[in-house]
């Protein structure tokens, strides 16, 4: 399968990394050194968009798209008919050196399919990267995917070398697992996160005693669950988002529209990716995280799945309006985060600012706060700031009206991205 | 009267021009670029001319610094480089309440002129930030006869070159991000609206003014190889089911393309 030309087997192998969602580079801080080339950004850098708005920070690709396994939702499954191809380490290693002095990407994730064995594939996967860390002296970014079923020794070297490490749980209940991984058992998904977990809490505590005390993957781990391949509510998947963030101390979830047209009969037909949906789990995802939401607040037993009518937050508030409207000037910080059209950065802008001058509209104007959705939530100064007092469904309404969002969205634009307060625009 | 003081249009020899406004009473007072004219028109005064000084620009900052902080520095160094009409009032006025307010000043963010200086100061931030992102370099051989970097470049070697059009001049915040990251090999960022460059030698970058490529690059072959398999693997990375041209155009405007390899940008 090798007698390709090289850009052919990029092609192929580029091609087949596409569908894993994660492309951060985020959440690891590290200078650049002498004698060494790169650094990595704590916020991450976003080089470009695909033509699918995809933002692209990482050289995603596999070592092989060739695999033992018949994961139903994956292109590469063993019964899929397509090309197969393969790069070597060295081959890896070059590209990623040549289009890191190029300023094209952040550095490397490197994911493969699954060859020979789990441990095996896995080895591979080290070489590559100590290669480039100890040949090439290569400080930039490296994501690396974890094999599920691979010796927890392998696991803990992958995360020496790499800055953050992944294992994708694919599918949200061990029913759905067994139905279309047949080849992974959930324990095998489960176990090295667990693992991981473990290793990145005990480097964080060495270091803590000393600064040289070995790093482990410093920017966490991440997972990814597919959404509309199989039957889970968006209860059941925020659910256990929150448990990961919580006991596994997760560093993102991501959330991977089911893209049909992959032909096994295990799977649904749907028209199109469900990317509404996909957008507003990240919506709520981004609730859990950072504005002190708890997953039974947003969901619960009659109210399964969220509204795709709009946002989470908005859909919160308005059940909630007995809570309505707060005092800009003077609630607390957590309940102006509660408030829908207020994000953390403008809630920071707003707390800091009130301490110096009492805010009415123009003020929060100047601050930048956009009114759109929160005027009727707030008052300032007293004065409610919506105008006429609503009811629940006028409210509704006036919060639909102007919100005629296309049905095909990114996470990124959840908040505007700008470089200050990284931590919070999500791309954490 | 409004007092005029012409300076360099550097940040430097605007921290000597508001040093010297200090000195001289902390009156109103207008500043003027190089081959800038006075608003005042008939009744402007005669334009001092301000020396640019390191020492002065620093001891100035560093005044800045202990009566209000390091942050607002920075902020008021951003803003500057938004090259703004009016900036150079705009933070002189933002100079004097500091000086008054001391440490409250950054949180006066609902009232002018902090607000405004952070709203430029954001906007060259997030110009610079992109930056990091956008910039491209490629691999170019060495003119002969060539005088860049003091001789740096032998012949026979190559260099990395990158073309920029930012929308303010941002040159000052990534050259210092580069030279972190890429310390083993000679390049040049080159600022094509500004006609200057920051050139970087594996030791240290520098600002030069004035720069003006007297011959297209002759990219190495390496950089066609490589910059055509980033192109296919750019194509590539995009999910058909997915597509959606807008959001990619929200994301990477327009403006930003004619100097991105993979937008078919700078193709030689
Ligand atoms: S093991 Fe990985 S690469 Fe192989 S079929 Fe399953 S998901 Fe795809």
């Amino acid at each position: 399968m090798n007698n390709r030309t090289f850009e052919q087997r990029l092609e192929i192998l580029a091609d087949s990394a596409k569908y894993d969602v994660s492309c951060s580079s985020s959440g690891s801080n590290r200078r650049g050194a002498p004698g060494g080339v790169g650094s990595t950004a704590v916020a991450g850098i976003c080089h470009t968009w695909t033509a699918d708005g995809r933002c692209i920070s990482l050289l995603k690709i596999l070592l092989t798209n060739a695999c033992i396994y018949d994961c139903a939702y994956c292109v590469n499954r063993r019964s899929n008919d397509i090309p197969r191809a393969a790069f070597t380490p060295a081959e890896v290693v070059r590209l990623t050196m040549d289009f890191y002095r190029r300023n094209y990407i952040e550095g490397l994730f490197l994911s493969t399919g699954v060859t020979r064995s789990a441990d095996h594939t896995m080895e591979q996967l080290i070489a590559v990267v100590r290669k480039l860390r100890d040949e090439e002296r290569f400080n930039g970014y490296v994501h690396l995917k974890i094999v599920p079923g691979a010796d927890p020794l392998l696991v803990a070297e992958a995360g020496r070398y790499a800055d953050r490490v992944s294992v994708n749980i694919e599918l949200p209940t061990r029913q759905s697992l067994a139905l279309l991984a047949p080849d992974k058992p959930r324990e095998s998904v489960i176990a090295p996160m667990r693992q991981v977990s473990g290793l990145i809490a005990s480097a964080r505590e060495e270091r803590k005693k000393s600064r040289t005390a070995p790093q482990f993957a410093p920017a966490g781990q991440s997972t990814q669950l597919i959404v509309g391949a199989t039957p889970e509510s968006d209860r059941e998947i925020v659910t256990l988002a929150e448990g990961l963030y919580r006991r596994l101390d997760m560093r993102r979830v991501y959330y991977s529209a089911f893209v049909p047209g992959s032909s096994d009969r295990r799977l649904p037909a749907l028209p199109t990716p469900p990317l509404l949906r996909e957008h507003r789990l990240y919506q709520a995802d981004w609730l859990l995280r950072f504005y002190g939401f708890a997953a039974h607040e947003l969901l619960d037993e009659e109210r399964p799945n969220l509204d795709m009518r709009f946002d989470p937050k908005s859909d919160w508030a308005v059940r909630h309006l007995g809570l309505f409207p707060v005092e800009v000037n003077s609630v607390e910080y957590e309940v102006l985060l509660r408030v829908p059209g207020i994000g953390v950065r403008s809630a920071q802008r707003i707390v800091a600012a009130r301490r110096h001058a009492r805010l009415g509209e123009a003020e929060l104007k100047r601050l930048g706060v956009v009114l759109k959705r929160a005027r009727y939530f707030l008052t300032a100064g007293g004065r409610y700031l919506g105008g006429i007092r609503l009811d629940g469904a006028t409210l509704v309404a006036r919060l639909l009206a102007p919100e005629r969002r296309p049905a095909r969205l990114d996470q990124l634009e959840l908040f505007p991205e700008t470089p200050d307060a990284s931590a919070l625009t999500g791309e954490l | 009267m409004t007092a005029c003081y012409r300076y360099d249009g550097t940040l430097e020899g605007f921290l000597c021009a508001l040093a010297l406004c200090l000195e001289s009473g902390g009156g109103e007072a207008e500043f003027l670029r190089p081959g800038a004219e006075s608003g005042a028109g008939l009744f402007a005064g005669v334009p001092r001319d301000v020396v640019t000084e390191r020492e002065t620009a620093l001891r100035f900052r560093e005044r800045f610094v202990t009566a209000v902080s390091r942050d607002a520095f920075a902020t008021l160094r951003y803003a500057f480089h938004s090259e703004a009409a009016g900036v150079e009032e705009l933070l002189w006025r933002y100079v004097l309440a500091g000086l008054k307010q001391g440490k409250r000043l950054e949180r006066m963010l609902a009232q002018e002129p902090v607000c405004t200086v952070n709203r430029l100061a954001r906007a060259v931030s997030h110009e610079a930030h992109r930056f990091t992102g956008f910039v491209r370099f490629r691999e170019v051989a060495w003119p002969v006869g060539d005088s860049w970097g003091e001789g740096d470049g032998e012949k026979g070697t190559t260099f990395l070159y990158a073309r920029i059009e930012p929308a303010v001049d941002i040159l000052a915040f990534i050259a210092p991000f580069f030279t972190e990251r890429l310390n083993d090999r000679d390049w040049m960022i080159h600022d094509l609206r500004r006609s200057q460059a920051a050139v970087f030698n594996r030791e240290t970058w520098r600002l030069v003014r004035e720069v003006e490529l007297t011959s297209p690059p002759g990219y190495t072959a390496d950089e066609e190889v490589c910059s055509r398999l980033w192109r296919s693997y750019f194509q590539r990375m995009a999910i058909p089911e997915r597509h959606n041209p807008r959001l990619q155009q929200q994301l990477v405007p327009l403006r930003f393309r004619a100097h991105l390899v993979e937008f078919g940008g700078e193709e030689s």
